[in-house]
């Protein structure tokens, strides 16, 4: 059996020990369902209402701000949608970005076929999108900009303060139903965030990214923002969205939370530190290597590299039959035709973005991880190139030059 | 997407990788929808297929089948190897995911242009 190695963060994360402890009691002994008046509902009501309270406190929120749904996907569905549907009347232009995550994409893609129209700003070879074409984009009839926080594959920091202060400016310039939504998904437990400081009225986060459970997820909804429920049919989380809550997710969701904010410098530290060494490494030990997105502003634990001639799919099964457990963002493992529309929206040509792969840190990690990973990646990478027709073409075309020069 | 423990050994331990030294028949094809590329190279002697190398870029399954497939023809009469298909490719693989049949095909597609090249 080797050793085995998880630097796929990114996707999700292990449940941490002391939030299984904490939400274990809401699967049995206390297992009401939170509606109910009775003592057993009670109990659960109170538990619910405590972790939106550490909920809202890792954003600096407040708790009646704070709505519980399913994950990260619903909570963009809500916001974006909920909104749409609220704002139509005002307008029908939302501007987003290229690199938002699918959910996000997904969601604009159905609206523009209900009759929106959507701007998609461009990121620049740094991964990042720029206020200015913000501005440019801005129209009398823009009732939602929805910008991801940090980018899910390539970590970029996205200026969400930036345009947050752009959209108080247009609302007080008199475009009062123009709101803010952004995706901090990955960016929650890994960077400080302040959604007064953020100045979104909308902020989608997911329990699992933060080593809570999957299945869980909370949408902070500024204070006298309307919004149009998705899930209908019952009076919970005061009308936002309808359905028993994940009464155990949400407690287990809420201690996250809690020690995702005790412990954020001194996890986003460990994590950088890996991240940082493991990139040294990487550029010491293999040769052709593409770093992608703005390697100062971006999260802290995570790496994308693109190694050419090769294609991710390989190297990533390369590495797991090693122990080595990463994301790749070539089209053949996501099912798609398209290679990830994030590194080709960077400028990478599609051998670069077929060939990059994500590695993302966790708390848990060792230095002892990243120097096993260190021996068997150059390993996979090496394996591969002497497979493949393109890196022995460059190869031979290397020696001709030699010869010539 | 779950591939066999057959298709990873192909992976991670390609038989028959690399360019054939005195090879009499080449081929390099490509999948033009994925960019998939894959060469053989064949020596031929006396209607065999004497030896075989490839070269693969592309997803796992291209690998795969471009290792598999040396594996299958070393030693096989030309007449037998213009008749194998992508369904024998894949089995030998122990299965391919619906989405990746593609990848069987381009190396039939390979085989053929080198034989036929000859």
């Amino acid at each position: 059996m080797p050793r085995r190695v998880y630097l796929d963060h990114s996707a999700t994360t292990p449940v941490d020990a002391r939030v299984v402890e904490a939400m274990l009691p809401f699967l049995t002994e206390k297992f009401g369902n939170a509606s109910s008046v009775h003592f057993f509902g009670q109990e659960a009501r109170a538990a619910v209402d405590r972790a939106r309270r550490d909920v809202a406190a890792l954003i600096q929120a407040r708790p009646n701000e704070t709505v519980f749904l399913s994950g990260g996907t619903e909570a963009n569905n809500l916001a974006i949608r909920g909104v749409a549907e609220a704002s139509e009347t005002y307008g029908r232009h939302i501007i987003t970005s290229q690199i938002e995550h699918s959910s996000v994409r997904g969601i604009c893609d159905a609206l523009e076929k209900k009759g929106f129209e959507i701007t998609r700003l461009p990121v620049y070879e740094d991964g990042i999108v720029r206020t200015h074409d913000v501005r440019e984009a801005l129209r009398p009839d823009t009732i939602l900009i929805t910008v991801m926080l940090a980018n899910n594959e390539i970590g970029t920091i996205q200026p969400v303060a930036e345009i947050g202060a752009i959209v108080r400016e247009e609302r007080e310039r008199g475009n009062r139903h123009l709101r803010f939504h952004t995706d901090a998904v990955q960016a929650a437990g890994r960077i400080p965030l302040n959604v007064e400081e953020l100045g979104c009225d909308l902020l989608s986060l997911s329990a699992h990214k933060l080593y809570a459970p999957k299945g869980v997820g909370a949408l902070f909804v500024r204070r006298g923002v309307r919004l149009t429920a998705q899930n209908v049919g019952g009076h919970q989380e005061r009308e936002r969205r309808a359905g028993t809550e994940s009464v155990a997710g949400i407690v287990a969701f809420g201690a996250a939370s809690r020690f995702a904010l005790e412990e954020l410098e001194e996890r986003a530290s460990h994590v950088c530190l890996l991240r940082d060494r493991f990139e040294a490494g990487v550029a010491a030990r293999v040769l052709e290597i593409v770093f992608n997105g703005n390697r100062e502003k971006r999260l802290p634990h995570l790496s994308n590299i693109s190694f050419r001639y090769i294609e991710g799919e390989g190297l990533l099964i390369n590495l797991d039959l090693q122990g080595v457990a990463v994301s790749t963002g070539s089209a053949c493992s996501s099912g798609s035709l398209e290679p990830s529309p994030v590194i080709r929206a960077i400028g990478r040509d599609e051998e670069l973005a077929r060939g990059s792969i994500r590695f993302s840190f966790g708390k848990d990690n060792s230095t002892e991880d990243v120097d096993y990973v260190l021996e068997a990646l150059p390993r996979a990478v090496e394996n591969l190139r002497r497979l493949s027709p393109l890196y022995q073409k460059a190869q031979a075309e290397r020696a001709c030059e030699t010869l010539r020069a | 997407m779950s591939y066999s423990a057959t298709l990873k050994d192909h992976l991670s331990n390609p038989r028959n990788a690399g360019e054939l030294e005195g090879a009499n028949a080449v081929a390099e094809e490509s999948n033009p929808v994925c960019g998939d590329r894959l060469r053989l190279s064949l020596r031929l002697n006396v209607g065999r297929i004497e030896a075989a190398r490839f070269l693969a870029y592309g997803c796992a399954p291209t690998i795969a089948c471009g290792s598999v497939l040396t594996e299958m023809i070393e030693g096989m009469p030309v007449q037998d190897a213009l008749r194998l298909t992508r369904q024998e490719i894949a089995r030998a693989l122990g299965g391919l995911p619906a989405r990746k049949q593609h990848a069987a095909a381009l190396a039939i597609e390979t085989l053929r242009a080198a034989l036929e090249a000859n």
